[in-house]
């Protein structure tokens, strides 16, 4: 395997880009790897008027409520400035995924997935927070997990 | 409304289309198969009254309200070939108005070209087709979510259907429906069997599955193939103790097993709603 180092001073941060022949399983595990030793940034979250830095591990999910995005975590609930389609690209490609219109959730945050006999999919985070995962966004679960 | 111009529309009008060729083929192959015509035109009122519509305008093809039927049946089937809905109630109304529509539709067609007797055996089999093609959605569903929970490292979930869950009850099922009429005969008087002839197919079969329904539902919640066991396993003593006049006797088995294990996953279901709702 060749390792190349690229300098472009145009970019705001490293981007690593794997040149495969094909799609292997040891490619996605690379990518995987790299993923992980990123160092992922903490999101600013707002409680009242107060700013607050919340690291990407601690989130439960990111909603769309009252023309708002909260974000939930095991110790509350916070709002967020940006927008659910703008968190959506911020969050592509991590464990972060869109599950219907209005929620981004945290996949290492999932305790358990229900189906119903209509197939929704119901899934319960960790302290029993449940959302409802809509079957158009399925396939954006298994691209995140690899299937 | 644009959806429906985008999707539906271009699709209901290519399945009308190809509904109304098939049906002219269909009447083109039969016209020329003689022996086939007594059927064809079998003679009962709606057909009368459809061909009144026709009557000397010498159309050589299907009559008037065949074609019709026929470019609706297409359209309904082009338009199947949509998502309804992602899921949820949305899914589930629209696929019951879907399948209503249908109903009309081949019940109206049967009913001209049959007669309303023959309705039964039209209607029953779109009925399973349209249950076949949920089943297999929903196998499918099943399957995605055992991969993602596997991938999530979370517990494996539920069986296909409850199987493995309602095993440890199958013992149960066999010894009522196979091994408790056996004893029963035994003890019988042999020129009134009321033990068997009565006792038997209702109370001590609709008692028993009920119960084991309802106990098979209160711990693990709908297993839809309990019931079907149960009417199953019945099926040995119907040749072996009765006759066949006996067999609607498996379904004293199954509905009560169904009926029972209904209402213990109604409750299982507001346990755990309960659970979730407390502090």
């Amino acid at each position: 395997m060749k390792v190349e180092i690229q300098i472009d001073p145009e970019l705001d941060e490293p981007v690593v880009v794997l040149r495969v022949p094909s799609p292997t399983e040891e490619a996605e595990a690379l990518a995987q790897r790299l993923r992980g030793e990123a160092v992922p940034q903490p999101f600013t979250v707002y409680q009242e008027r107060e700013a607050l830095r919340v690291s990407r591990s601690m989130v439960l999910r990111f909603y769309a409520e009252d023309k708002g995005v909260s974000c939930q975590t095991g110790k509350g609930v916070f709002s967020v400035r940006q927008r659910l389609y703008e968190l959506e690209e911020e969050l592509a490609g991590t464990r972060f995924v869109r599950v219907s219109n209005s929620e981004i959730v945290n996949l290492d945050r999932v305790a358990g997935l229900d189906l119903t006999l209509a197939g929704t999919i119901k899934m319960t985070l960790e302290g029993g927070t449940v959302c409802w995962v809509s079957r158009r966004y399925v396939k954006k679960i298994r691209q995140a997990l690899g299937l | 409304m644009e959806e429906f111009k985008k999707q539906w529309l271009p699709r209901a009008l290519i399945g009308g289309a190809i509904g109304a060729a098939l049906m002219l083929a269909l009447v083109w192959v039969l016209d020329a198969m003689p022996w086939m015509s007594h059927i064809w035109h079998f003679r009962n009122p709606f057909a009368v009254w459809a061909e009144w519509l026709i009557d000397g305008s010498g159309w050589p093809g299907p009559s008037l309200p065949n074609l019709c039927l026929a470019i609706l049946a297409g359209a309904e089937v082009g338009v199947a070939t949509l998502p309804f809905a992602d899921s949820g109630r949305e899914l589930v109304a629209r696929s019951l108005v879907h399948f209503a529509v249908m109903s009309l539709t081949v019940g109206l067609w049967a009913a001209i070209d049959f007669g309303v007797r023959e309705l039964p055996f039209f209607l029953v089999p779109l009925a399973l087709v349209y249950a076949l093609v949920w089943l297999g959605r929903w196998v499918g569903w099943y399957a995605e979510v055992a991969a993602i929970r596997e991938k999530l490292g979370l517990a494996p979930g539920p069986s296909l259907f409850h199987w493995k869950e309602s095993l440890p009850y199958l013992g149960f099922a066999f010894l009522l429906c196979d091994v408790l009429p056996l004893a029963l005969r035994v003890c019988d008087a042999p020129d009134v069997p009321v033990l068997v002839g009565l006792l038997l197919p209702y109370l001590l079969l609709p008692v028993g599955s009920f119960m084991s329904g309802l106990s098979l539902g209160r711990r693990h919640g709908f297993c839809p193939l309990y019931p079907l066991a149960c009417g199953a396993f019945f099926l040995p003593t119907v040749f072996l103790l009765m006759n066949y006049t006996a067999l609607p006797h498996c379904l004293m088995a199954a509905v009560p097993a169904l009926a029972g294990n209904l209402a213990g996953a109604a409750r299982h279901r507001m346990k755990r709603k309960k659970g979730a709702d407390a502090p």
